[in-house]
Formats: structure tokens, sequence, C-alpha cells
């Protein structure tokens, strides 16, 4: 890293000078013929700064920055899981400059988790997703059993064994399973990735649901199946949950969410400049040292995985009976 | 070792080098004025850190968050306004200072002691990083839940005047922590259909309105008196009153030497955080002290366990981040973003992949200790003329920064009627006597309590002689059991002993007042 003096130091003075305008050190490349974007772009983001959404989103507001022409501003707006922010898009114009980047769970889980989160996939448009989240059923690496069959026979003989949840949609899981299988767990709730990843590596539960973060510790953790309907890139031997025989697959991917009549050729337009981050070399080295893999879908794409989806998990969670609160 | 020399022989550039001085100075800085601190340090740094080099970038970050907690400690001491609760501790003894006129005084050693805690606990990380936090993953939610409940104890030492006030005020903190999403399922509690608290009342805008807003009203209410006493207080200073003296260095050496301990261990283990450690470090100095009803009216011991304990948190809780890449502070969560922003994946292979890097952030830690101290005595001598100026001037900037720092919490306004509504609350609750301190352990530790002790009952299984399975566990429940006892005891003495000097009838209504902080 100490070999970009010259790139170091006008860092330096531009950072100095312009702390604020992050954007704004985009050269303007390709302006918009149609008009669009002609004023910088805000990108509401759903959680504090530091965690792995708010990293991507960085990371792919300077790469539409880049291919915009203007600067992409993020401001984040933690609260409830991106339903703070979410909502705060909803009263936004429909015209392009304020977009959400955020998991499209909020649109495809959320709903049948949470009453205050009343949106049908209509209630928005979508202008391409770009990375995938990698969730997963971890354990510890010489845990005995590598698939899922494998733990259901395990937990049989060890009734009262702990498994650590992320949340309701992540107890989902286990209820399924054990109810299926007539197993006796204890679910914990654990509070986030390191807390999750702290119970993994001290041994406190034998099975955790796990946001991808596992990934990390190749020498210490193993997954035994993914949640998701895709096997990941991370581990491509491992089987997803519904090719193991329980049909409970669901995916998130962070998508580029904006307010319901936002004009087609704007979302043309955000989606051919996210398409560039598949190629950018910066945002796949952060990615890559992320472990979250680059699944970019345009915006046709998108809307069709929206509405399949929330079609899905609709059946899952009416299956579970699960109802929002 | 190799690895650390060439890694100072890294830092030590001018183009490294400027910006650990520019994070430590601004997080000074922030962490000075009320009301903001490291939130706001690190939400106007995190654009800048991705145009930066790595190294750079997080020795700025480490600078922020070393700076700002050292800052804080100014303007408790100062205006009795922490902007972090982890420095509450600091202003119980600290503020009663600077009133007596050994403002400068009670600054030194709070700098002195800041860096201190800080420089030995960066130590112990650079040492001990891998095998303590290998450690401390045997630490788990049972015993985690069992430290916590340990340090509720601590309430009673720190209750003031009335104890039976101090737990009113505890179990309301516990009470507010409720609000936001229930733990496992998820139904929001008391959130009154409220989508922004869901994820329960934020510290910062909390902590803003009760700490420091609540504190200019009061001193709003009493103007004139403060403003007459700070004229003459400037005057009569005598030279040691801004020195600390050798017989008070002796005297804190110790306090010193526990409240790093004491901020090293709560730094490594999950979940405890920085106000944890200040108020455990001051509540042990407290209780081992010989003049135990001292504390509160001007001890430097206090000064000196709040602020060494706050600071030594700061390095230790980077452990679990270099050792296992697991964020251990909101600081470390900044910095695994801005590694991974640069291409490394932190964690157990980060020492193994980049062993240099590694030791690059280690030799810009204990820079920034070194530069820490020459900014803060810098910044000292401009602070303290903070005590010269007229309150009608500082309460109405103070005001303006809590709204900063409360706003920046979260982008939206609805912190601020957050801070708002404890500073209503923090107002009255200074006025009736209730400890705001007490507020803050139930409110700090409330959340994280509830949560191991449900973790707890599934882990155990719901069987209570599993408890014997887990020492450390079973070793913190005793010593609660015997603090409380202790408790009832001293207390029960103390009440005879008040009678007496009730009867005696020329009771210092100041000394009184000042008690019941």
């Amino acid at each position: 890293m100490i070999d970009f003096p010259k790139r170091r130091i006008m860092t330096a003075a531009l950072a100095a000078t312009v702390a604020f305008a992050v954007g704004a050190l985009a050269p303007g490349a390709g302006w918009a013929e149609d008009g669009y974007p002609t004023r910088p772009i805000t990108m509401l983001i759903g959680y504090a700064a530091g965690g792995q959404t708010d990293l991507v989103g960085r990371g792919a507001a300077r790469v539409l920055s880049q291919e915009l022409g203007v600067p992409v501003n993020v401001v984040n707006r933690p609260g409830s899981g991106g339903l703070v922010a979410t909502q705060a898009l909803q009263r936004t114009q429909p015209d392009g400059y304020t977009i959400l980047f955020q998991g499209h769970s909020v649109v495809n889980a959320d709903p049948f988790l949470v009453a205050q989160a009343d949106f049908v996939p209509d209630d928005f448009e979508y202008a391409g997703m770009i990375t995938a989240f990698q969730l997963g059923l971890a354990t510890q690496r010489d845990a005995p059993y590598d698939t899922l069959a494998e733990f259901v026979e395990w937990a049989r003989e060890n009734p009262g064994f702990v498994y650590g949840s992320l949340g309701p949609g992540a107890r989902l899981y286990m209820e399924a399973i054990a109810e299926a299988e007539g197993l006796q767990a204890n679910i914990i709730p654990l509070q986030g990735g390191g807390d999750m990843v702290n119970a993994l590596l001290g041994r406190q539960v034998v099975l955790a649901y796990s946001g991808g973060l596992h990934y990390r510790y190749p020498d210490e953790l193993k997954t035994i199946a993914t949640t998701t309907t895709y096997r990941h890139p991370s581990a491509p031997d491992v089987e997803t949950i519904n090719e193991q025989g329980y049909p409970l697959g669901m995916d998130t991917r962070t998508t580029l969410i904006l307010p319901r009549g936002t004009p087609r050729p704007i979302l043309e337009r955000l989606s051919n400049a996210l398409a560039a981050a598949q190629t950018d070399e910066e945002f796949l080295r952060m990615t890559a040292s992320a472990d979250i893999p680059v699944m970019y879908l345009d915006l046709d794409q998108a809307a069709e995985e929206v509405h399949q989806s929330y079609e899905t998990n609709l059946a899952i969670f009416a299956a579970a009976g699960i109802e929002p609160r | 070792m190799e690895h650390l020399i060439a890694g100072f022989a890294n830092v030590l550039m001018p183009a490294t080098l400027i910006w650990i001085v520019i994070g430590v100075s601004l997080g000074y800085m922030l962490g000075a004025m009320p009301g903001l601190g490291k939130a706001t340090g690190v939400a106007v740094a995190i654009p800048l850190t991705f145009y930066l080099e790595p190294v750079a970038a997080i020795a700025m970050l480490i600078g922020i968050a070393k700076g700002s907690t050292a800052g804080s400690a100014v303007a408790a001491i100062l205006l009795n306004t922490p902007g972090e609760p982890s420095s509450a501790p600091t202003a119980l003894d600290g503020y009663p200072l600077a009133r007596q006129g050994k403002a400068q005084k009670a600054l030194k050693m709070g700098l002195f002691a800041s860096v201190i805690g800080d420089f030995l606990s960066t130590l112990l990380l650079i040492a001990l990083a891998a095998p303590l936090a290998r450690y401390a993953l045997l630490i788990g939610p049972v015993e985690l839940c069992a430290i916590l409940f340990f340090s509720l104890t601590f309430i009673g030492g720190l209750a003031g005047g009335s104890m039976i006030k101090g737990l009113i005020a505890g179990a309301l903190g516990v009470f507010f922590a409720t609000v936001g999403l229930e733990l496992e399922t998820f139904i929001p509690r008391m959130t009154f259909g409220t989508l922004e608290l869901d994820d329960g009342i934020s510290l910062v805008p909390m902590a803003i309105g009760m700490l420091a807003v609540a504190e200019m009203a009061v001193q709003a209410g009493k103007m004139r008196e403060l403003d007459s006493a700070a004229a003459t207080i400037v005057d009569g200073a005598h030279p040691n009153d801004r020195r600390v003296t050798r017989a008070e260095w002796l005297r804190c050496l110790p306090a010193i030497g526990r409240g790093t301990a004491i901020g090293s261990a709560v730094g490594i283990l999950p979940g405890l955080g920085a106000s944890v450690g200040s108020f455990l470090s001051y509540g042990v100095t407290r209780k081992l002290s010989k003049t135990l009803e001292a504390f509160g009216t001007g001890m430097i011991e206090g000064v000196a366990a709040a602020e060494s304990a706050d600071n030594a948190v700061v390095p230790s809780s980077f452990v679990p981040l270099f050792a296992l890449g697991i964020p251990g502070s909101v600081i470390a969560a900044i910095l695994i973003a801005a590694l991974i922003m640069h291409g490394l994946t932190p964690g157990p292979r980060m020492f193994v992949e980049q062993p240099q890097m590694v030791a690059n952030i280690y030799a810009a830690m204990l820079c920034a200790s070194v530069i820490m101290l020459a900014i803060g005595l810098l910044g000292q001598k401009l602070f303290a003329q903070v005590i010269r100026v007229p309150l009608r001037r500082v309460i109405p900037v103070v005001l303006f920064l809590c709204c900063v720092g409360a706003y920046m919490d979260s982008g939206s306004i609805f912190s601020i009627y957050v801070m708002l509504f404890f500073a209503v609350l923090g107002y009255f609750s200074r006025k009736l006597g209730f400890s705001f301190v007490t507020f803050l352990i139930g409110f700090v530790i409330g959340p994280n309590l509830e949560l191991t002790f449900r973790q707890s009952l599934q882990i155990l299984n719901h069987d209570p002689m599993r408890l014997m399975g887990h020492p450390v566990a079973v070793v913190f429940l005793v010593l609660t059991v015997v603090v409380v006892v202790a408790i009832a005891f001293s207390n029960s003495r103390a009440a005879v002993r008040e009678e007496l000097a009730a009867r005696a009838a020329t009771s210092n209504p100041r000394k009184l007042e000042e008690e019941n902080r």
C-alpha cells in the first residue's frame, strides 16, 4: 500500500480541503443526455456505518458516482433493520435523486415479520442488485456433522443442544427442522454477527445462523447448509437447505430501491451504472476481502427476483405459522 | 519485534504521522466539547478514511477514539457535562475540584491517568492480543451475566445521599433500557408504534440530554451565584492548585493501576463497554479508600480512577478485533470496515498474512498515546480558560453542540427529541436528588444483563445445577452476595451516624447538595 505516493498526496490535499464532498473526487465522466442526473444523489443506507451493507453501499456509491458524473452522498439512517430508512424513502420524490441501498429482505421478508412493514413489492421500483448475502448454518470445523441430515442424527442423541439465532427469521429454521424431526432445541438470541462468531468460536452453541461472517474463519468454522436458494461461492460444495430436503431457502441481495413511480429511463441509467461495479477493481478487491459475492442483476431481473421471492417467502412464513407483529 | 521496529519506521513518516496528529487533535477537541464525542468524530472521519492509505486511515480513527476518550474529561471537569457516559464518574470529583479553583490540577491528573491507562493497555494489546482473545472466548454468556449482576452492586456505592433514591433511579434506567424490540421474538416493547424506537433508546442522545443539557439547565438556574463564585476562584489560585503534587501522585498511582487493570479487562470482554469500566474503577477506588465519604467532594483519586479505566478500555477493546476479527466497540466496527475497504481481512489470519500491517497499526497506536499527552497539555491551557467565561456565554454554545451531537447519532431529528426528553428527566432528577449515575448504570447494564440472562437460561438448559460447570460465574455471584450484605451493614451504621450528625444540627447544605448529584 506504500506504492502510491502521488495518489496519497493528492487525496490528502483534497481530503483536507473538501472533507465532506466525497463524491466530488470523481472525474466528470459521461453526463447524461436526458438530463439525469444533474445534481448530487443521496444514497440512504439503513444501517450504521461499519456493517456489511454500509461497506458495499459506499463501494457502490463510488462506482455510481464515477459512472454518473455527479456525487453520490451516503447518508446512514439506521433503525429497525433498515425499516426506518425504507419509510424515509417512501416519503421522497420519485425523481431518482434519493435512492436506498438495502438488502431486498426489507421487501420480501420483513413484511411477514413486522406489522409496520406493510410493503408489497409494487410499492417500490428496483434499479438492480449487486451483491448477495451468504446466509447459512455454521458450526465449528471439528463438529461431527457436515450436512443437515448428519446434524439431525447427532441432535437426536444430544437433546437440549444450543442453537444461536439472530432474529425471528433465523429461529424459523431451527423451529421448522426441530418440529419436523422431533428434536429438542434450546435457541439462544444472539445480537449481530460479532456476537454470533464469538458464540461459535467460544463453543457456546453447536450451530448458528450466520449472515456470512463465518467465512472469514476458514480454519475454525464451516457451513453445513446454506439457507439461500443458491450455493455460496465461498463454499460451493455445501448444499442448499432446499437441496437437503427442507424447502426453506430465502435470499437477500443488496438492491438499489427507489420510490414507486420513478421513470424507467432513470432506473435504466442507474442499472447500467451499477453494472460497472462488476468490473471495478477497487470494488472487487473490497468484496473479495469480505467474502461478499458479486451477483449482479439488472433492473428487470431485480424486479422479477423481488416479486418471485416475495411469493416463495409468503408460503414459507404461512406454513411456519408466523404472523407479522 | 523486528516488525514493530519497521512499523515505527513506517509510521514516523510525516505522511502518516500527520494523520495521527489530526485524529488525536480532532478527537480531543470533540471530546472536550460537551455533546460531541467519539460518535461525532467517527461520522466526520469515515468518508475521509476511505481516501487514505490503510495505516493512515486506521491511525486516524484510533487517534480519534483515544483523543475523544481523554478529551471528554475536560467537559466533565470544567462544566460538569460529560459528553459520554463513561466520563460521568470523572465529573463526580472533577467538577467539585474545578469549583475549588483546582481545575488545572484535575485536568492534568485526568490527562496523565488517561495516557498511562491508554499506553499500558496498548502494550497489553501488543504483547497478548492473541492469547487474551482466546481466553476471553471462554467467558460466555453465563459468566458475563454473573459479572454484570455483580456490576449492579455499584449502584450501592454510587447512589449518593439516599440508597432508596439511588435504587429507584437505577430501576428507572433499566426500565428505559427495555424500550425496543424484544430479543427473541422481535416484538416491539413500549415503542408506541414508533419505528425509531425499535432499536431502543440510543445511548448517545440519552446521555447528552441527561448529563449535559440537564446540567446546563440547572446551572442556568443559579447562574449569578456560579458566576460570582467563578470570579473569586480564579483570583485566589495557589500554584499547587495548578499542578499535581508529589503526595497526590503517590495517592493516585494505585488508583491508576487498578483503573488500567479494570479497564483492560472490561475492554477485552464482549458486551461490557467503556461505561462499565469507569464506573467499576471509580466504585472500587472509592470502596478501598479510607476517606470514603470525601468522594464526590473533590477527591483527585476519583478523577484518576475513572479516567485511567475509561482510556484503558479503548486499546483493549481492539483485542478481539485484531485476534479474532470481532468488533468490541463501535470504533472497532468502523476499523473493520476501513481494513476491508483496503482489501485486508481482519481476523486470526491477519497476523500470518499481514504481520507488517498489524505491526504498523500497533506502532501508530503507541505514537497516538504520546501525541495525546502533548495535545492534551497544549489543549488544556486553552480549555481551562472556559471556567472564566461567564455562563451566559457558555450555555448557548453547549446547547448548540448538544443538538449537533444528538442529531449526528442517527441523522434524524428524532434523536433531538430523545435528548430533550431526557434533559427534562435529568433536570428533575438533579433537583430531587435522584442519582443520574445509578440511572446510567441501570440503563447500560440492564439490556446486556437481560440478553446474557436469557442466553444463560438456554445454555444451562434451565438447570441451576449446571451452574457448577461455570466456576467464574459462581465466584462473581458469591461476590455479589458478599457486597450486598456489606453495603447493608455499612448503611445501617451510616444511618446511625447521620442521625447523630443531624442532632448536632450544623450540617452544611452546600455539601449535602454536592452529594446528591
